[in-house]
């Protein structure tokens, strides 16, 4: 995969501007954590994405931050070969099934980060995605699976909520 | 890009190959609500794992301005998100995202709330002020939402009509009472945001 091409204008960059300003990732006791620095990466993410950014207005087309990524046997294979650790990092931990925002929170990276390098990663062939069924939202077959799932939770006490 | 239907039901797949574990269908529900009135509580007591932060962009308008196209000063801000997960069953995941609070801001959340079932906006009888935002966002975009008071000592402060009315939403809008520290009660609070969206979709 290619990461050259250089980057673009300084403008495209705003979106993820203060990332050393970005919040860790752990999760923290207090509502809303703000400002709690992490050690940067050596690697700029913007040096990864070559200078793509997802979200806003960018041209990058918008993953659903649920959306389910999934490594392939192909990816799996060529663990070996990435020159950056991100990749290799996103990779190794979609052994297992994740959500991009999952992935973001794992790696301490910024979501819009993880769409443009996920979206390569599946256009190479190394990770598969799955995106939620359109209209699920609407859909009362989705909804009602949603709330027996749920009703089937028990409390704190070990009850199951009456039907 | 988003385009390709997968044999998988449930998952649309985006990549041509289908390779590895299958993953469940995923589906999403918003909580929103002001700075501290218990987002992350509300996702910790009920997620199966410890809740995660990520950072999202966010893009801010002035208060009070509902049409971006008059306003020439957009700001995109990263803000931290809370999120957790519940395995609902091997074939369905359902995660919820706490939005990031912006008291002063009109927000945009479109990227976040796209495609969610529903969103709770979680109220602070003290702060009333502080969810107005998430309301008129779920109402603009048309999402089935419930206000839920989070009863921070087990009880609250106001009858749940004063805050109806207070917050100005109508009779279609659920309002009740929960815990944010007790999972029960939580699940209780995302049900109602279900049994109404259900309702919505059923009419």
């Amino acid at each position: 995969m290619t990461v050259g091409g250089g980057v673009t204008k300084a403008g495209t960059t705003r979106e993820v501007k203060g990332e050393d300003e970005m919040t860790a990732g752990e999760p923290s006791a207090a509502d809303d954590a703000w400002g709690v620095e992490h050690p940067p990466s050596i690697v700029r993410p913007f040096l990864l994405t070559a200078g793509r950014i997802a979200g806003g207005d960018s041209l990058v087309p918008t993953i659903p931050i649920e959306t389910q990524v999934v490594a392939t046997d192909l990816g799996l294979a060529t663990l070996d070969a990435f020159v950056f650790d991100q990749h290799r990092d996103i990779i190794t931990i979609c052994r297992q099934p994740q959500s991009l925002a999952e992935i973001a929170a794992k790696l301490r990276m910024h979501l819009n980060v993880i769409r443009v390098l996920a979206d390569d990663l599946r256009a190479d062939g190394q990770l598969a995605l799955y995106a939620p069924q359109a209209e699920s939202a609407r859909d009362a077959t989705v909804l009602r699976r949603v709330i027996d799932g749920l009703r089937a939770i028990p409390d704190s006490r070990g009850a199951i909520r009456e039907r | 890009m988003v385009s390709e239907l997968s044999p998988t039901p449930g998952a649309r797949s985006v990549s041509a190959d289908t390779e590895g574990p299958r993953p469940p269908m995923p589906v999403k529900m918003v909580i929103a609500g002001g700075f501290g009135v218990g987002k992350t509580t509300t996702v910790g007591a009920i997620s199966e794992i410890e809740p995660l932060t990520t950072e999202a962009s966010i893009t801010s308008v002035a208060a009070g301005i509902d049409d971006l196209s008059h306003t020439p000063e957009k700001m995109t801000t990263t803000v931290a998100m809370d999120f957790g997960c519940v395995t609902l069953d091997p074939t369905l995941k359902l995660y919820l995202f706490g939005t990031p609070g912006q008291e002063r801001f009109g927000f945009m959340w479109d990227d976040l709330v796209e495609g969610a079932l529903g969103g709770l906006v979680i109220v602070d009888t003290r702060r009333l002020d502080d969810c107005y935002a998430a309301v008129d966002y779920f109402e603009h975009r048309e999402i089935p939402f419930a206000v839920a008071v989070n009863a921070f000592d087990g009880k609250v402060e106001h009858d749940l009509n004063d805050v109806r009315w207070a917050l100005d939403v109508g009779d279609h809008v659920p309002l009740t009472v929960f815990d944010a520290r007790e999972r029960g009660s939580v699940r209780d609070a995302l049900l109602v945001v279900l049994e109404h969206a259900l309702a919505t979709a059923q009419q």
